[in-house]
């Protein structure tokens, strides 16, 4: 019989701690989330003791004039961002939302990054530190509150990613960026996935400030379109659209700053990739010259609807329910990169949510969750 | 500096450890006479010499697996070596120990415009890399100030910056790839040419381990298009302070120059004196502001922060009219420590960051400490990202004047931790900065770090004696020494 769900909401780092060690002395396991908008990424987790972090949501310091942002991991992502706007700043990375409880510590968790990560790195590239506790009980901090930091090994970046496995965090450190003046989006229309993978592949060689690139193929009666987005001052811009325009010969469109915006927030959002309940959502991320040749592969799968983000480092395509995860993941191996799969609903155990491990990989991954984690207690089979 | 303790039975096992090294190498590639050992005893943290019992010049990753297995099975510690110009002395050889130079892998294996990166083995220099991909239009964004020397797997060990980190992020952030034989000699493949890897972040945990976990035998780099226009210029200000403000206000009003430098008086003077860049002779402080990017938001910017700069206390603006200019501006900051090795018979280099606005009151008590302890500091620095490099000058000639400056250095670091810094902004932690760890991370901290790198190698045999404290106390540290200008790698620029 199963024990029932036990819920637990600790609002300081000292609860978090006590927390940790009570699970290692009574060898129980905890389940963190936040917003539960992460959800369907990785394996389901099915433990009896659930750790809710929205009880850390303060903001610890905001000095923009520093671009640096200390929060605790359940402040919301919307909560961060308002913040933000107000100083003209923003999350360089882009994050994701997913759903509106989003929080910070859920997306560092995830290492989630949007449309902008192929110009402006991933939100590991821009967290400066991490307070958590680990596996052992212990209260631990890496990194610091600086850009230019290397003193001992960089376990921010470990913590990222690492789907609260490794750790609870209870302090987050972010590098914020200022926001541009303005944005635009040039749209080309018509092209093939192949033909606009070139001109993406193009564009983003050139010395223009393109900070999006991507490509939604035909679909129920709209024309395939290539995206790019430029950012920047607005006299700025214009000389840039017309020097990316230039060597295209199809039918174009300028999205300006509201469209454009709007535009790339669905995009972030996965508005464009919605499955339904006889369809899975896969998150193929590669090297970009490889998406054509990835694409050719899956479209005999039975692929409904596909886009390229990233300039082509990122392949979204919905797939029939019944196909089969393993070989999806060799074909990701094959073309240099990895594939996420999302779970269908909560009912989905999600056991092939992520690409296997190379031999040598997966023994350094041991290494490190038998250093931060032991007794195996964060969130286990979540990866 | 406690340097860690030879093991007599390792000594006395010299020419067993050369014999096995040879059998799995060829002939040319072991060195073991004392004459040709002497060029490894040290890297540019030249005060700690130590010759090592051999050199081994792998030439491929099969050539690195042998060798760590040879150093596994026979219980011999491995410092790997990249150009040996780091700061810190984080290659620092041991005399139980041997070297492993990565001169020989110094191919590059494939350029990708397509995806915009360029493989490279570990000896290839780090501008090498622009070199290769110049004719493209890319270029690799990490510059270290030894950039024509220094190597990709060296940069990537000590997670190497630069002066453009503010605006490209250092090594971390431009590595997609890498292969890396771990201690017992297995080569792994990590990452690719994709935004992202599976599993753990083992990139991020390598890059910067300092040749604790593992020695990178490939590296797969990101590659940036050129941008289209660089424009420098300088400003001078009444008070050092005065220029950190103005860095504030630029960063408040939206800007993110590729690179802005700040140096005070006694560094100004002194690099007139040496190189002549046309800097103001007389001025507290002058600021160094490079932008760059697309053609027309460059060219908007500047008039941008012409403004900006006049609003905020600039006494005298200068703009670099063409590329020659541009370059000429940054000649005398770049020469800022050779030409303190004019003006004093050495000195000291720190490398502790600290958040930029607390930089007025660091620089008040660093001018304090200096009155305090009889001993004139230069200060140069990153102001973008907050990076200082304060040189102390002394003499080691007069009695007691280097452990003044020590001590002097010590209290530096610890003062940048306290004000919310930490103690090594790029140029690694070595041996140099071992022993002041605990100043800034408790036994917790430093436990998770160790169990790592426990785990990766559980004998201990990669860089012993490196990053972590001995003691776990927070003992004062030595810094980067040169003595009469005697810079090791002194044709190198350093910034």
């Amino acid at each position: 019989m199963k024990s029932p769900i036990h819920f637990q909401r600790p609002c300081s780092a000292d609860a978090v701690q006590d927390l940790v060690r009570q699970s290692l002395s009574n060898n129980s396991f905890l389940h963190i989330f936040g917003g539960n908008s992460k959800a369907r990424l990785g394996r389901r987790i099915d433990g009896p003791s659930k750790v809710d972090m929205s009880g850390l949501n303060e903001l610890v310091s905001y000095e923009p004039d520093e671009m640096v942002l200390v929060v605790q991991p359940g402040m919301r992502l919307s909560a961060v961002e308002q913040l933000l706007d107000h100083e003209n700043q923003q999350l360089a990375f882009e994050p994701p939302h997913w759903g509106p409880g989003a929080t910070v510590g859920g997306t560092v968790a995830c290492n989630l990054s949007g449309p902008r990560r192929f110009k402006a790195g991933a939100l590991r590239d821009h967290l400066l530190g991490v307070e958590f506790v680990n596996g052992h009980g212990e209260r631990v901090r890496s990194g610091g509150k600086v850009v230019k930091n290397v003193t001992g090994y960089d376990l921010s970046k470990i913590i990222s990613g690492s789907f609260g496995t490794l750790g609870i965090m209870t302090e987050i450190c972010l590098r914020v960026w200022p926001r541009s003046e303005t944005q635009k989006t040039l749209v080309i229309y018509d092209q093939d996935p192949a033909t606009a993978l070139e001109s993406m592949l193009d564009f983003a060689a050139s010395p223009c400030e393109i900070t999006g690139l991507s490509y939604l193929p035909n679909f129920d009666g709209q024309p395939a379109q290539t995206f790019a987005r430029l950012e920047g001052s607005a006299p700025s811009l214009a000389p840039q659209l017309k020097k990316l325009g230039g060597s295209i010969e199809r039918e174009m469109q300028i999205l300006e700053e509201g469209e454009s915006m709007e535009y790339w927030k669905k995009l972030r959002e996965l508005e464009f990739f919605r499955p339904t309940s006889n369809e899975q959502l896969w998150r193929f991320s590669l090297p970009p010259s490889k998406a054509a040749g990835l694409l050719d592969v899956l479209l005999p799968q039975g692929v409904r609807r596909f886009g390229f983000d990233w300039g082509g480092g990122l392949l979204c395509a919905i797939l029939p329910n019944d196909i089969e995860a393993s070989p999806l993941h060799q074909y990701a191996i094959r073309h240099g990169g990895v594939a996420w799969r999302f779970a269908s609903d909560e009912q989905d155990c999600n056991d092939a949510a992520f690409t296997p491990l190379s031999a040598g990989e997966a023994r350094m991954n041991r290494i490190l969750k038998e250093a931060f984690d032991p007794k195996r207690i964060f969130n286990p089979s979540k990866i | 500096m406690q340097l860690p303790q030879p093991r007599i039975e390792r000594l006395q096992r010299r020419e067993e450890v050369v014999y096995r090294l040879q059998e799995v190498l060829r002939p040319d590639q072991v060195i073991h006479r004392p004459e040709d050992l002497v060029a490894y005893e040290c890297d540019a943290l030249s005060v700690y010499r130590q010759c090592p019992m051999a050199v081994v010049l792998p030439a491929s990753t099969e050539d690195v697996s042998a060798v760590l297995r040879t150093c596994s099975d026979t219980g011999i510690p491995i410092v790997p070596w990249g150009a040996g110009t780091g700061l810190s002395g984080g290659a620092l050889p041991l005399e139980d120990g041997i070297v492993v130079s990565l001169a020989r892998m110094n191919r590059i294996l494939d350029i990708d415009r397509r995806n915009r990166t360029a493989t490279v083995q570990p000896g290839v220099t780090n501008l090498g890399v622009t070199h290769a991909v110049a004719d493209f239009g890319f270029y690799y964004a990490p510059d270290p100030s030894s950039q024509l020397a220094c190597t990709i797997g060296g940069n990537i060990a000590e997670n190497s910056g630069g002066v453009h980190c503010l605006k490209y992020g250092t090594t971390t952030n431009n590595v997609l790839g890498l292969e890396v034989v771990a201690a017992d000699g297995e080569a792994v493949r990590i990452g690719g040419q994709g935004m992202d890897c599976a599993g753990y972040d083992l990139l991020g945990l390598l890059t910067g381990s300092e040749g604790l976990l593992g020695i990178i035998t490939e590296a797969t780099l990101r590659i940036l298009p050129k941008p289209e226009l660089a424009r420098a210029m300088m400003a001078v200000f009444d008070r050092v302070e005065t220029a950190g403000q103005a860095v504030a206000e630029i960063i408040a009003a939206g800007m993110v120059p590729a690179g802005m430098e700040i140096m005070d008086r006694l560094s100004i003077e002194a690099v007139e004196d040496f190189v002549g860049a046309g800097y103001p002779r007389g001025a507290e402080a002058l600021l160094l502001v490079e932008l760059d990017g697309p053609a027309s938001e460059v060219e908007h910017q500047v008039g941008l922060l012409e403004d900006l700069l006049h609003q905020n206390g600039a006494t005298e603006l200068r703009k670099a009219r063409s590329e020659a200019e541009r370059l000429k501006l940054w000649a005398g900051r770049k020469a800022a420590f050779p030409a303190m090795g004019r003006v004093s018979p050495d000195y000291y280099c720190m490398d502790g960051t600290i958040p930029r606005g607390r930089l007025p009151e660091v620089l008040r008590r660093i001018q304090e400490l200096s009155e305090e302890y009889g001993l004139r500091v230069a200060n140069v620095f990153h102001a973008g990202d907050g990076n200082l490099h304060p040189l102390v000058l002394y003499d080691s000639g007069t009695s007691g004047e280097l452990e003044r400056a020590e001590e002097l250095g010590a209290e530096i670091l610890k003062l940048c931790v306290r004000v919310g810094g930490v103690l090594s902004g790029e140029h690694g932690i070595g041996i140099e900065k071992r022993d002041l760890m605990p100043c800034m991370f408790t036994d917790a901290d430093l436990d998770t770090q160790e169990r790592i790198k426990s785990g990766f190698d559980s004998h201990h045999l990669l860089n012993p004696g490196k990053v972590f404290p001995v003691l776990r106390r927070c003992a004062e540290g030595g810094r980067m020494h040169v003595h009469k200008g005697e810079l090791r790698f002194a044709e190198l620029e350093r910034f």
